[in-house]
């Protein structure tokens, strides 16, 4: 029964994660009030399921990654609600909530499901999850560019050595937007496609999928994209840092990238 | 006397130095009789953003020297030795036509920008206010708005002067795009900044805020641009809400320091701040450039800039400069035939009383005359004295117009010529 309180709490830290997507683009806290009410049930609902565990085992329950992540997440679901309750600390959703959701979904991949009700679901499910990844990708790399634009266009700016012959770059203003919107977008389609990944493999290849050092890479390549949009949206990161993170991100894409052909050639070899 | 003139600008001097060395326009008239005080005749101080200059009518046993401690006097903690190497000095037609290329804005940081030519007028009027202004040195001056006009009119220098706020607005275009929905803020209401604030209005900015010492002014600049006059000491409050600032005030420190605009950014949320400095001295910490999200330009950044332009005036800048060349040689001879008119002046005066003199004392012993004869004898004299006039006088005049600038030119006829006809003697 435990797993599926627990799968009930990743579906209801689902809201937050929708509400955090929806306030990266539009700064709007209306939403704000209804995912903090789920996310709150969800607390509760995780709480339930381990607890539960707890009882049927004889002994907390920290016997395998999944079991430590659901209670990482579970800790800081609390603690958020904590600091919430005295200090109205929203804008820690923007980071807590995914954070939050996609621990508790790793946790309630412990026990494998059935496997696929039919080839075409499973095949539908993974376009779904390539082609947000991929759309992710086209924006960060569009984002990227863009940033490499900006400072070039910055340095040009500081050091006042405008060449007007050269002077062919947007203004500074412009790619700023260009970088925030794309950025955003990415970290909307990573994330779905995140999600997404992460429940196919977990109902294609069962428990093992977790040790798959891909989805390890894209995992970090995710936290770290969403530390990024936490400071943006935060403490205003934007303009040079702003630049530079975008093409760290990207970098760690690339590792990614790899971590998909390379990695999995040599792993095989 | 001859005309003497020194001082920096901002091809010889950099704004730091500029800066310790420019006058407050409440301390020209002190200034002005310090160098009279030490010797000079008449008196000038041009005093801007890009030049301090001091020209003065010198005797011609005065050294040129005073006028220098005049510039480095006003240095505040300068040493001379900082100051020479960035100092020009001019005596004679080079003075002249260093005035006059001033005039025309043939010198100025961007060529062509008209503001000069008011700032020279209002130099020439407190310099009058002082007494400071005599025959020399207006007719110096006369010649040198003559000469601008005509440069204004007879070249294209004027038509594509591309203005220190022109390059600033072509700078907000590179870091903001559109400069829709941006607002302004006007730090100091002079002529500087209102040239900026049409052109910023131009561009199609959204709001113009004034801030201005004296608020009468400010209300002023802010009626013609429908803008906003703000408190001076609301500053640092206003600071955050606008996108470009455009300094040009006359204050002695920083009015926007490096903590001030920082906090504004901050309050912007990093939205990037475009600050142009164009006072002297300067009115923004140099140290802003260095925030992230500021982006601070002063005058020389500015000049750097409007370096391209420059090129395309040069055609216009040679006619100009021949322009100046003609009229440099037109004042000159008209100063150096002024100086010989007394010795003409003399030579026909010494002449028509001898000729006085020698008529009375025969002329009562020829007896009654008709009034025909009488005309007669008088025309008959006074044709002598002229033909006798006439070589010498031709002479000088000869002399004066083929004036090579040396200052002894021409002076030995002169002399020769007073010495023959006694002009000098003691009644």
């Amino acid at each position: 029964m435990s797993v599926f309180w627990l799968r009930t709490a990743a579906a209801l830290y689902s809201c937050g994660l929708l509400y955090a997507l929806i306030y990266v683009f539009r700064k709007s806290t209306r939403l704000f009030t209804p995912a903090l009410i789920a996310f709150g049930a969800g607390t509760l609902f995780q709480f339930v399921a381990i607890v539960e565990r707890w009882v049927e085992s004889g002994r907390l329950p920290l016997n395998n990654f999944y079991e430590t992540s659901s209670l990482c997440a579970l800790l800081i679901a609390a603690l958020f609600l904590l600091a919430y309750s005295y200090y109205r600390v929203a804008v820690l959703s923007v980071c807590l909530f995914p954070l939050v959701f996609f621990m508790t979904l790793i946790g309630a991949t412990e026990f494998p499901v059935g496997g696929w009700s039919s080839q075409q679901a499973r095949s539908v499910w993974l376009l779904i999850h390539i082609s947000t990844v991929l759309i992710g990708y086209a924006a960060l790399i569009l984002a990227a560019v863009a940033s490499l634009y900006y400072l070039q266009q910055e340095r040009r700016l500081k050091r006042k050595s405008l060449n007007p012959t050269s002077s062919r770059l947007p203004p500074l203003a412009t790619l700023d937007r260009v970088i925030t919107q794309s950025m955003n977008m990415g970290f909307v389609f990573i994330t779905i496609g995140t999600a997404t990944g992460v429940i196919w493999a977990f109902i294609d290849s069962g428990t093992r999928w977790i040790l798959d050092p891909e989805i390890g890479f894209f995992l970090f390549t995710w936290a770290f994209y969403l530390l990024m949009i936490f400071l943006r949206v935060s403490a205003g990161w934007r303009g040079r840092r702003m630049a530079w993170l975008a093409v760290s991100v990207l970098g760690c894409s690339v590792v990614t990238w790899a971590a998909h052909f390379s990695l999995r050639s040599l792993w095989l070899r | 006397m001859r005309l003497a003139l020194a001082g920096v600008n901002h091809s010889t001097a950099p704004v730091e130095l500029r800066e310790k060395l420019a006058f407050r326009l409440e301390e020209i008239p002190d200034a002005l009789r310090a160098v009279q005080a030490k010797g000079a005749r008449e008196a000038l101080i041009l005093s801007t953003c890009n030049r301090v200059e001091i020209a003065a009518a010198l005797e011609e046993d005065v050294a040129a020297d005073l006028l220098v401690e005049g510039i480095v006097g006003a240095g505040r903690g300068l040493t001379s030795d900082q100051v020479w190497p960035h100092l020009y000095l001019f005596e004679q037609g080079e003075a002249i036509r260093h005035v006059f290329r001033v005039a025309s804005s043939l010198d100025s940081m961007i060529v062509g920008e008209p503001q000069i030519l008011g700032q020279l007028k209002q130099a020439m009027r407190q310099a009058r206010d002082q007494g400071a202004i005599g025959s020399l040195l207006d007719a110096v001056l006369r010649g040198a708005f003559a000469t601008a006009k005509r440069v204004r009119t007879e070249t294209e220098i004027g038509q594509n002067a591309v203005s220190v706020s022109y390059a600033a607005v072509e700078l907000a275009r590179e870091i903001f795009g559109s400069l829709n929905k941006k607002r302004v803020l006007i730090v100091g209401a002079g002529k500087m900044s209102e040239g900026a604030v049409r052109h910023l209005v131009h561009a199609g900015v959204a709001q113009i805020l004034i801030a201005n010492r004296t608020p009468e002014r400010a209300n002023g600049l802010a009626r013609l641009f429908q803008g906003q006059a703000v408190a001076f000491d609301a500053l640092p409050q206003r600071l955050a809400e606008v996108d470009i600032v455009i300094a040009s005030a006359a204050a002695p420190g920083y009015i926007l320091t490096r903590d001030l605009v920082r906090r504004a950014i901050e309050l912007r949320k990093n939205q990037p701040m475009f600050l142009i400095d164009i006072a002297v001295p300067r009115n923004i910490d140099p140290e802003v450039n260095n925030l992230e999200h500021a982006f601070l330009y002063d005058m020389d950044d500015l000049q750097r800039l409007t370096e391209r332009n420059r090129e395309g005036r040069r055609q216009s800048a040679e006619h100009a400069e021949n322009i100046v060349a003609e009229e440099v040689a037109r004042l000159e001879a008209r100063l150096r035939e002024r100086d010989l008119v007394p010795t003409i002046v003399g030579l026909q005066d010494q002449l028509e009383a001898i000729r006085r003199e020698v008529l009375e004392r025969y002329r009562s012993r020829m007896g009654s005359l008709t009034a025909d004869q009488e005309e007669m004898l008088d025309a008959l004299t006074r044709s002598l004295i002229g033909k006798i006039a006439h070589g010498p006088i031709s002479e000088i005049r000869r002399h004066a117009a083929a004036y090579t600038g040396d200052p002894a030119h021409g002076s030995e006829v002169v002399s020769a010529v007073r010495r023959m006809f006694k002009l000098d003697a003691e009644p």
